[in-house]
Order: structure tokens, then sequence, then C-alpha cells
């Protein structure tokens, strides 16, 4: 919907993302907001942040792959394994700098993904979903058995380097994770609008008609796939390199289901939806890993620490919820917000 | 071989009780069409219930199993009203997110029970071990299979003879069929959800009756639904054919592949059959093949 007055008289005006001057103040403001944060920002500020970031790049790859293409998958956190560990090894194995380490990584995170992804072509839905979920754990199994992976012990990942300026505390970190999660949400919002992206939708809303359309299955699916994993395989990278160490212990299928928790949150197919979700689940983290001292105190039963308990129930909670009173997420409440905004003294 | 047949018979004991799971989740499944991954919780908390009972307040058995299974029913209950019958007429996939939200929220809830720790049942199955030739089976796991088998003729009886299961089966079919004919399709979602809740209580409380409440026990459920998978998530025979074989498939894959691969392998064994089951038969052992272009 456009704002009142605003007219397009050209197709790249038709085409912008970024339309009102509203528009360039809110993208502005949000870039100087970013940039400056770690001045102002504390250090536990930042490495919040920090996490947030990699949770929103994991998230968006999984919004393409389930939220516009409909494929429900579990596998997320096991691709970011895969990113990390790749990168982890080309970086400290093979001795490639870790600027040429980090696309490598999200390129072999993506084509594991298409070797994930190949169930998809002879099922979908639910069965799809649990086939995911056999994928994730014969991927860690395989990552405690290799050698290459280092078993148990798990990885070091050395922090990346810049004119021989390691980027080795949060801060340092946070500029490279802040700009490689810009990038990618350019990536995804505009890949979302391409023709790639329409034919994810049509696969999404009916695939057998999107077949009938002309539309390769085949391709598409493992196409969204493949970035979807893309995304993962960056963002486990990025994850590796900024906590120093890979570990199987840090990829869980729980983190799976905390993404797909965040995206429901969110709203299915949609790109501002990941960053809601993503924000609105890692807000209720914090606040209840803040309340959690307090009812341990006035309910000494919860144990002495109840925070993980508790997020996961609070999640679970806010999660049925959303799915039970708005199954189409934050994304949706945003979309009515800013169409009664622009409409502001019209009904419609 | 001696060995082999071993590991076939401790497959086949633990192999009821995934089936028991599996014939919860099928249940469920084949009257609602929804998958359930909240099983897995019901499961754990019919084995808390009967600790809470039996061991917290040293009820006597009988009491505390009755108590036990009252409490895991009114669970499944509330669970289907206020998750499930609100989502009726939504896509049913929204139907099987709940169910990993219901999963969540109370895992989060065992968690602060369990505190990461276990917590011992009183053993109330006789102790000892059967001797059957070279074979040996402890038996609290025997009497758990006998159960297993016997909750299972229950089942089918039920489903066979009495109005409930013609009911049920009717639902199952066609909703709006059976609805035109005078059934009640809602309460038999309630019923059912009470009936799949009791079957999970009774495969949770012999699990833990063999390994103790441990903090992992919800994650049964996910086992719980690739047996389902595997047999043919509409058919309860296809459940206790799926259960045994993946019972008998962990133990022998632990026995023979562990020494090989460096274990861990009974953890894998049941993904990586799922993964051939999906790609070979998508609608398992005995599932109700369903033609549709994908």
């Amino acid at each position: 919907m456009r704002p009142c007055g605003i007219f397009d008289e050209r197709y790249t005006q038709d085409m912008a993302i970024i339309r009102t001057k509203q528009h360039w103040a809110a993208l502005v403001g949000a870039l100087i907001f970013i940039y400056l944060f770690p001045l102002f920002g504390s250090y536990y500020l930042v490495s919040f942040m920090n996490n947030l970031f990699i949770t929103i790049i994991v998230v968006l790859g999984l919004q393409i792959v389930s939220g516009y293409c409909g494929q429900i998958s579990f596998g997320q956190p096991a691709f970011m394994a895969v990113g990390a560990y790749a990168s982890a090894i080309l970086t400290m194995k093979a001795g490639l700098s870790f600027w040429l380490a980090l696309p490598l990584s999200g390129i072999i995170a993506g084509v594991f993904g298409i070797i994930g992804g190949a169930p998809s072509l002879r099922i979908k839905g639910f069965y799809l979903a649990i086939a995911t979920i056999a994928i994730h754990f014969v991927t860690m199994w395989l990552i405690l058995h290799l050698k290459i992976t280092g078993a148990t012990q798990g990885l070091n990942a050395a922090p990346p380097e810049i004119f021989g300026y390691a980027l080795d505390t949060d801060e340092r970190m946070y500029y490279l994770i802040a700009t490689v999660m810009l990038i990618m949400t350019f990536g995804a919002r505009n890949l979302v609008r391409s023709k790639a992206g329409r034919a994810l939708v049509a696969i999404r809303d009916n695939d057998l008609a999107a077949e009938v359309m002309g539309i390769n299955l085949f391709y598409y699916k493992l196409l969204a796939f493949f970035i979807s994993c893309l995304y993962a395989g960056v963002a486990g990278s990025l994850f590796g390199h900024l906590i120093m160490v890979v570990h199987p212990e840090q990829f869980t299928l729980t983190h799976a289901l905390w993404y797909l928790g965040m995206i429901i949150i969110g709203g299915m197919g949609s790109i501002p939806g990941a960053f809601f979700g993503v924000i609105f689940v890692r807000v209720l983290d914090e606040l209840v890993l803040f309340a959690s001292p307090f009812l341990s105190n006035a309910f000494p039963w919860l144990g002495a620490s109840p925070a993980a308990a508790l997020g996961i129930s609070a999640f679970g909670l806010v999660l049925i919820i959303f799915l039970v009173f708005e199954p189409r997420g934050l994304a949706h409440r945003w979309e009515i917000f800013k169409s009664s905004y622009r409409l502001y003294p019209f009904a419609y | 071989m001696n060995e082999f047949l071993q590991l076939l018979t401790s497959g086949v004991m633990e192999g009821s009780l995934y089936a028991l799971l599996a014939a919860s989740i099928v249940l469920v499944f084949k009257s609602t069409q929804v998958a359930s991954l909240a099983h897995g919780q019901i499961l754990a908390f019919g084995a808390i219930f009967l600790y809470f009972f039996l061991g917290s307040l040293q009820l006597p058995l009988i009491v505390a199993l009755i108590l036990a299974f009252a409490a895991t029913a009114l669970l499944g209950l509330v669970i289907e009203r206020t998750t499930l019958r609100p989502l009726i007429g939504q896509p049913l996939f929204s139907s099987f997110l709940v169910t990993f939200a219901v999963f969540m929220f109370f895992d989060g809830i065992f968690q602060l029970i369990v505190k990461g720790g276990t917590l011992t049942l009183p053993h109330f199955l006789p102790k000892g071990t059967l001797h059957l030739g070279y074979l040996s089976i402890p038996t609290g796991e025997f009497c758990s299979f006998l159960v297993a088998l016997l909750l299972f003729a229950l089942l089918a009886l039920m489903f066979r003879y009495t109005k409930v299961g013609l009911g049920l089966r009717a639902s199952a079919e066609n909703h709006q069929l059976a609805q035109s004919t005078g059934i009640s399709v809602k309460q038999i979602f309630s019923i059912i959800w009470v009936i799949s809740s009791l079957v999970a209580c009774v495969a949770g409380i012999a699990t833990a009756h063999v390994t103790d409440i441990y903090y992992t026990l919800p994650q049964m459920g996910i086992k719980g639904l690739i047996v389902g998978l595997f047999g043919g998530l509409d058919s309860i025979p296809g459940a206790l054919i799926g259960g045994i074989i993946l019972g008998i498939m962990e133990n022998l894959s632990a026995g023979y592949l562990d020494p090989v691969v460096g274990g861990g392998m009974k953890e894998v064994a049941a993904y990586v059959m799922l993964l051939l089951i999906l790609l070979i038969k998508p609608y398992g052992l005995l599932g109700l093949v369903r033609i549709e272009r994908i």
C-alpha cells in the first residue's frame, strides 16, 4: 500500500525498496544506531547484539526455505555447524585467510544443504520436517565421529585479522557481524522479490499449480535449501570465529526449535518478520534471565538457576499464544499498523 | 549366535516400549490427522506423576497408579482443549507446530522438576532375571513387555467391538461424514487424547521403571514419531512392528557397529532408518498410501 499522495511515475520508483523520506530517515537512523552502538553500549549489550545479529542471519535463511518456500526445516543448526566447522578447518588446517573462508564455508554448507534438502523432492510437509530432524542427528553424529572435526574436542578458530589488526573482542567483531548481517538482509530482501522469490512463494502456496505453470520444482526447492544453508553456513562461520571454539554442543535440536519458533512469532514469509521474531524471542529470553533470580528467591522449589528452563517454558507459552491467536505473526500486525498509519485520517 | 539372540530379545523388549509410545501418537494421528510431538512430554509427565504419588507421597501402588493415570488423562485433555481445539480448521501444519510449542512449554517445567539429574521410581515390578536357555531377561522389562502386548490387544478390541471405537474409526475415515451420522467429532477428539495420554503414560511408567526418569526422557517423543512414521502413521499394527524393529535395529547396531565406528550408533540408527524409509516408502510399512504429486 502506497502512502497518500505518493505516485510511482517511473519503473525504478515502482521497484524501489525505499520510497519515502520517512523510509530514508529510518534507514539512516538505523544504520547510525547500529554502527555507533558499541560506543555507548556496554560489553554485555554488545555481545547480546552479536548473538542477535548471528541469529538474524540464520533465521533469514530459515525464512527463505520455510517461510517463502514452505519446506519446514529443522536442519538449520546442523548446517550452521557445517559452516562453522568448514570455516575452522579452512583457516586453521588449510591456512586460508578468514575473508576467503567466510564465503567458502557458506558455499560448503549450501552444498550440504542441497544434499539435506534432497528428500524434499519426494516428501513434503510434516514428513519432510521429521526427515530434517533425522538429517540434523546424522550430521551431528558424523561431526562427533570424524577425525577432521576433532570429535568431542571440537576445534579452535582464530579471530579474523584485517590489515594485521585482530578482531579478537566482541566489540571488534561487532562491526564485521553487523556488516555481514546488513548485506545478507539486503540479499534476502531482494531475492524474495526476484523471479526466484516469486517461484518459491508459488511452490509454497500450491506446488502442483506451480509445476503446471512451468516452475521447475526440483531446481527451486534445492535452490531454497542451498540459499538457506548458505545463510546458516555464514552465520556458523561468524559464530565460530566470534567465540573462537567450535563444539558439537553448540548446535542442538533445541536451537532448531528456537529458530522455527522465531519465524512463527515474527511471521512466516516476511523478511521484517525474521527481525521481529528474533528480537522478540531474544528480549523475552533476557527478561526471563533477569527475572529468574527474583523468582528463585520467591519460590525456592524452582531451584538455584531456573533461567534456562523458565526461558524454554516462556518461549513455548508465547509460541502457543501466537499460533492460536495470531498465526500470521508480528509481521502481520506491523502491516496492519503501517497501512492504518499511512491512511491516518481515513479508515480506508 | 548367543550374543545375537540376546541382542534380539532385549531389542524386542525395548522396542515394545517404543511401540506403545508410537501407538499413542498413531491414535491421535489416525483420528485427528495431527502428528504430535507433545506425547514425549505426556510420557515423561506420566512417569513424574507416578514418582510424585508413589515416591513422594508414599501412597499404595494401586492408588498411586490410578491417580497417575487420572492426572495424565487430565493433562492430555487440557492440551487438547487449550491448544489443538482452537486450531481446528487451520492448516494441519500449525497443529503440528503447536504440539512442538507444547513440547517446549512442558520441557521447561520438566527440567525444573528433574534439574538435570535423574529421579528413580520405586521398583514395584518383580526384580530378578529370567533365564530362558542361554538368554537372560530382566523380569521388570519382561513385565513391561507383557503389559505393552496386553495394551495393544485391548486397543484392538476397543476399536473392534465398542461403540466409542466405532466412532473413533468413523471420524478417522471422514470428519464430515462422521459428524452427519450423529457422532460428535469434538467429543471424539477429546476421547482420543485421553486414551492416547493413558497409553503414553503406561509407556512412560514402563520406560522410567527400566531407565529412571532422566532429563532427556521427553526426547523419546521424537523416537515415537519416528516409529510411527516407520510403521505408517495411521496404522496401529504398524506402530507395534515399527517399534520392535527399531528396538532390534538399535540393539544390533549398538552391539555390532559400535566397536567398528566408535560408539553412538544406538542414537543415530533410528534416524538413518527413518531417512531410508522416508525415501523408499514415505507412508511407512503399513500406512495408507495417499496418491498425490510432489
